[in-house]
């Protein structure tokens, strides 16, 4: 037995070396697909295998140069998109995933295939068999790389050449957690926090008290009650408030011209004062009793 | 010259002179807004007299006196058998000692050096004394998060801003009085520990946190913030060896510390609400040897597996908690933090939590009323927090997200707001007194030699320029000198001309001004009351003090047997016991729920349900509250739902809520009121003879504003003892069993000289041996 499987070893490269029928071919190409994760790894002999004028497939070739002393920054940039648009191929039913191939040829492996430029993607149609264009083009188009980088438009436009779309979906953004880790996306959240919460929310929440009163009452009577509409009006009030004192201590001091920065200075004072007032109006409506009120 | 000056400010001071008349300012001010603090919390003495207040403090005055005149042993050791009849309450090992403890060391301190004072005056002014310490410590807290003078300020607002004064006036003799002190202490102590990575402070903060635990149940509070800061900061990628050094030395002495109170025991290892600081502990332990494998190993593979064996360490260790817990080896969350998160839990399962009315949600008018304009100054000074984001700021907005979020469910935990809600105001009050306090102007034009810096001329030439040339490109000059330091090439920024000064700082005048009248007023008005004497205006102005609680209680004290039990509603427990001396059925300390039900269960019967009861708990008297008559709101009758409540949760078949409303779904106690309602012993011996007093007219409850019937309710079963004098607090006596063997039901009628109708046999009568 066990001189049997050396001897298939033997003959395996023998039989690769071989012309062969195109669904030989096609059947190692299958394979090849498999064990990369969707993206063959070509070489000049694989490529001729790939394109071969007899293909009834179709196929999407990426030319790269990923050596670093090759120094194609772009190269580098576009790899993980085509692999990933690859990758999502691989997981449409086999009966559609074998007639269409991704493929990548580094410069390494073919030099003599490559003309000028890397990256670049050669889409090669079906030259054959029931894939073949009706118009009889099989000469290879280019994707157009103006459309981007990026695996989403490169899937959206393989996809015309594709027996199905490549169902390619964007991976979660992890770059959103970014926005996780400034802190003023904390800051907003803190604030806001307290302001719903020092306004009554929490009240409004747990005894279930309605938006407002019947008939355009939104003040709701008693120092121990509120409506909800009363906890949007002083979270705001509170919250302009809160930032008229932040400018005043923030902003305006890098203002630059004395004119400007006297002007902000006083609008915001006249906002404060005026704005605090009508709390204190609010507050004595609530609270019958309180002998302070400042302008209304 | 190198800065202009909006005003003339001396220039030849040496800086020690100016360092040394800061700090005598600085112990100045401090020491006057102590003073302060003291004086504004005795309006109640002033207004009143030198009396405990309210409910708990009763309690707390009554161990305190017995600790003093017995000493912290008998303390310690003392078994009460006149509350909770006929069970008796173990107090030493069901209190936190606290409290009593430190008027305890105060009383016999004073002793000591001859100064004899009565332990009741050292209980009514604790309080003021602890809310000058508290000042102080929110004075230090402060300055760790900005510096001395945003500390002055926030020592100002929390010794005189309503929201902590509510909770500590003169004789409000409670936990919180103490416990806000502790609080701050600890806080600030923890803070120092982050900050300087030292064991000592740690310790300190450990040893604070011990006398919390001993003093309040709201050291969980702390329990739970100290590890949360220290979370934040693992996940904001700040660990550090202070943090380690800090955290590890403040939970190892103060968990075995806090071990020591009997009330707590092993919870710190068993119970939910210890887990999150037990958690820390072991994840900063593991990362701690990460580190430490970190530093010595350089492979990378290595410090991946290391990572993963981080992160599954921690998740086994979290599973391990969760996993105790399903076994119940670690108890849950208790039913009161339990309500915190869940809100609609305590009114189900727990409605003797849900009942208290500091327990309540807060509206809005209570925040204001309790912070004025701190409440708006607050989000400004978190903002200020997130822009220096040092450690120490993560703590403020921690707390400040954690105590708005309870500060809106319960009433109560506004106390615990305040301080947060100081440090922050005063944060954002002092900086922008220092920005426009500042007499230095920012250069307007060329740029002087005060600012020696290459890059100063394009600095100054592209702010002409406006903002459209601040995103030019930078030069290769800018990067360098950004690289360098940005602080030497930054304009100068601050604010041009006098009147701007003088406008904002009048504005900040005027709003302090205004916020010590409304603290005054609100201190004087509202929190001052110590509720067990109410005081009303006569016609002429003058103040009339209504005393019925002490008629009452004094009356009880002086006309019944010693041990003649008194069954009244829990809240008057304390009361009972420490005024009138008298065994109670129920008291404030409400922990056994079956007790309380059965009290509203008699509450909420008929007179022939109640009777049997009453008679198995030997009780003498039924102590009610009503304020019917004067319009005194927090009565039994409003409260009686509540009696119906909790005596439903634990006899649903024979108590329900609804048979005491009217058909309409009303809450009614006039003629319309449902019969179940009428019979109840509550509303009988609330309106008994009630009507007679109106004199044949119209008999109306000003509590509730509807007429009450004319024909009121009859007692077979209790006797009307006593009645105040504004009908306040009656007092009925429950009647022996009838001599002759009838039930008191006929022998009443009898003696009323009712026939019996002859319509049946009288086949009740037993023979007379």
């Amino acid at each position: 037995m066990l001189l049997w499987y050396i001897l298939t070893l033997f003959i395996l490269p023998f039989s690769l070396a071989a012309p062969k029928d195109s669904n030989a071919i096609h059947d190692e190409l299958v394979k090849l697909a498999k064990a990369n994760n969707g993206v063959i790894k070509l070489d000049e002999r694989t490529y001729d295998l790939l394109t071969s004028p007899k293909r009834t497939w179709s196929a999407a070739v990426q030319l790269t140069a990923m050596d670093a002393k090759r120094r194609c920054a772009p190269c580098k940039e576009f790899d993980p998109s085509f692999k990933e648009v690859g990758r999502s191929w691989s997981t449409v039913p086999a009966e559609e995933r074998n007639s269409h191939f991704f493929a990548t040829l580094d410069f390494d492996n073919g030099m003599t295939v490559f003309q000028k430029s890397a990256p670049i993607v050669h889409v090669y149609p079906a030259a054959e068999g029931p894939r073949k264009p009706a118009n009889g083009r099989t000469a290879p188009s280019t994707y157009d790389f103006s459309f981007g980088f990026e695996a989403g438009p490169l899937a959206e436009q393989l996809s015309h050449h594709t027996p199905i779309p490549i169902p390619y979906q964007a991976p979660f953004n992890w770059s959103r957690w970014g926005v996780l880790k400034n802190k003023w996306t904390w800051a907003v959240g803190t604030v806001l926090t307290s302001l719903v919460m020092t306004s009554g929310y929490m009240f409004t929440r747990i005894r279930g008290a309605p938006w407002s009163g019947g008939n355009g009452q939104w003040i709701a009577p008693g120092y121990q009650n509120q409506f909800g509409q009363e906890t949007q009006v002083v979270a705001m009030i509170y919250g302009l408030l809160a930032s008229a004192f932040l400018m005043l201590t923030v902003v305006t001091p890098y203002t630059t011209s004395p004119s400007r920065q006297k002007a902000q200075v006083y609008l915001w004072s006249v906002v404060i004062f005026i704005m605090y007032s009508v709390l204190l109006s609010l507050f004595r409506v609530k609270n019958k009793g309180y002998p302070f009120k400042l302008l209304l | 010259m190198a800065t202009t000056t909006a005003y003339q400010v001396p220039a030849n001071l040496s800086p020690t002179a100016i360092a040394n008349t800061s700090s005598l300012l600085r112990i100045v001010a401090l020491a006057l807004i102590s003073a302060a603090a003291i004086a504004s919390r005795l309006f109640a003495v002033i207004n009143f007299e030198s009396i405990i207040h309210e409910f708990d403090p009763w309690f707390n005055y009554r161990a305190t006196k017995v600790l003093a005149s017995e000493g912290f042993y008998a303390f310690w050791n003392w078994f009460d058998p006149t509350a909770w009849y006929p069970l008796g309450r173990v107090v030493g090992g069901t209190i936190y000692p606290g409290l009593m403890a430190t008027s305890g060391v105060i009383f016999y301190a004073l002793k000591a050096i001859n100064l004899p004072v009565d332990i009741r005056n050292i209980c009514v002014l604790l309080a003021p004394g602890f809310s000058a310490l508290t000042a102080w410590a929110t004075y230090m807290f402060t300055k760790e998060m900005k510096d001395e003078s945003a500390g002055l300020l926030a020592a100002a607002f929390i010794g005189i801003v309503p929201g902590y004064i509510s909770r500590s006036v003169a004789g409000s003799y409670d936990n919180e009085a103490i416990a806000i002190f502790l609080l701050m202490f600890t806080f600030y102590a923890w803070i120092k520990a982050l900050k300087t990575g030292s064991a000592f402070f740690g310790t300190v903060a450990a040893l604070f946190y011990f006398y919390m635990v001993a003093a309040w149940g709201g050291y969980a509070f702390i329990t739970n913030m100290i590890p949360l800061h220290a979370l934040a900061l693992i996940l904001m990628g700040r660990y550090s060896g202070r943090l380690y050094v800090g955290y590890s030395s403040w939970y190892a002495v103060g968990t075995l510390a806090s071990m020591q109170v009997p009330f707590v025991g092993f919870q710190p290892v068993r119970t939910s609400e210890h887990m999150a600081a037990l958690g820390v502990f072991g994840l900063l332990q593991i990362i701690a040897f990460a580190e430490l494998v970190r530093s010595h190993v350089s492979s990378k593979q290595f410090r991946a597996l290391l990572f993963a064996s981080v992160i599954g360490l921690g998740l086994l260790g979290t599973a391990g908690i969760v996993g105790m817990t399903y076994k119940g080896w670690i108890a849950p969350w208790t039913g009161r933090f339990y309500s915190l998160w869940d809100t609609g839990y305590a009114k189900k399962y727990i409605p003797i939590i849900a009942s208290v009315s500091e327990h309540q949600p807060t509206a809005w008018p209570s925040f204001f009323m309790d912070l004025q304009f701190l409440i708006f100054l607050f989000p400004a000074g978190v903002i200020m927090c997130f822009r220096q984001l040092r450690d120490e700021h993560v703590f403020v907005i921690i707390y400040a997200i954690v105590a708005s979020y309870f500060a809106g469910v319960m009433v109560r935990l506004m106390l615990t707001l305040t301080p947060v809600v100081c440090v922050a105001a005063a944060i954002a009050f002092s900086t922008l007194l220092d920005t426009y306090l500042n007499p230095e102007q920012p250069e307007e034009e060329t740029p002087s030699a005060a600012v020696p810096s290459t890059a100063a001329p394009s600095e100054t030439s592209s702010a002409k320029k406006g903002k459209k040339a601040a995103p030019a490109p930078a030069t290769l000059a800018e990067l360098v000198s950004n690289a360098t330091g940005p602080e030497s090439t930054k304009r100068k920024t601050g604010i041009f001309g006098l009147d701007t000064r003088l406008l904002v700082i009048l504005n900040a005048l005027g709003m302090l001004v205004f916020f010590v009248w409304h603290c005054t007023w609100v201190t004087s008005s509202a929190y001052s009351s110590p509720s067990v004497v109410l005081a009303s205006a006569n016609p002429d102005g003058s103040q009339h003090i209504i005393d019925d609680f002490r008629e009452a209680y004094y009356w009880l004290r002086q006309n019944t047997p010693e041990d003649a039990v008194v069954m009244s509603w829990w809240d008057y427990g304390y009361q009972i016991a420490g005024m009138a001396d008298r065994p109670t059925l129920v008291d404030n300390n409400t922990w056994n729920n079956t007790h309380i039900a059965t009290v509203g269960k008699a509450m909420s019967s008929t007179e022939e349900v109640a009777y049997p009861i009453l008679r198995k708990h030997d009780v003498d008297y039924v102590l009610i509250i009503f304020g019917g008559l004067i319009g005194y709101s927090g009565d039994d009758i409003n409260k009686f739902l509540w009696m119906v409540r909790i005596a439903q949760g634990v006899w649903p078949d024979e108590i329900q809520e609804p048979n005491y409303f009217t058909r309409t779904g009303e809450y009614k106690i006039d003629d319309q009121a449902s019969q179940t309602m009428k019979d109840s012993l509550m509303y009988k011996m609330s309106y008994y003879r009630f009507a007679e007093l109106f004199g044949g007219q119209q008999a109306v409850d000003r509590v509730r504003g509807q007429q009450v019937p004319k024909t009121g309710p009859t007692l077979d079963y209790l006797d009307e003892a006593f009645t105040s004098e504004n009908w306040i607090v009656r007092i009925f006596q429950v009647k022996k069993e009838d001599l002759l063997g009838r039930d008191l039901k006929s022998a009443n009628s009898f003696d009323q000289g009712k026939k019996k109708k002859r319509s049946k046999p009288s086949s009740r009568r037993r023979a007379i041996l």
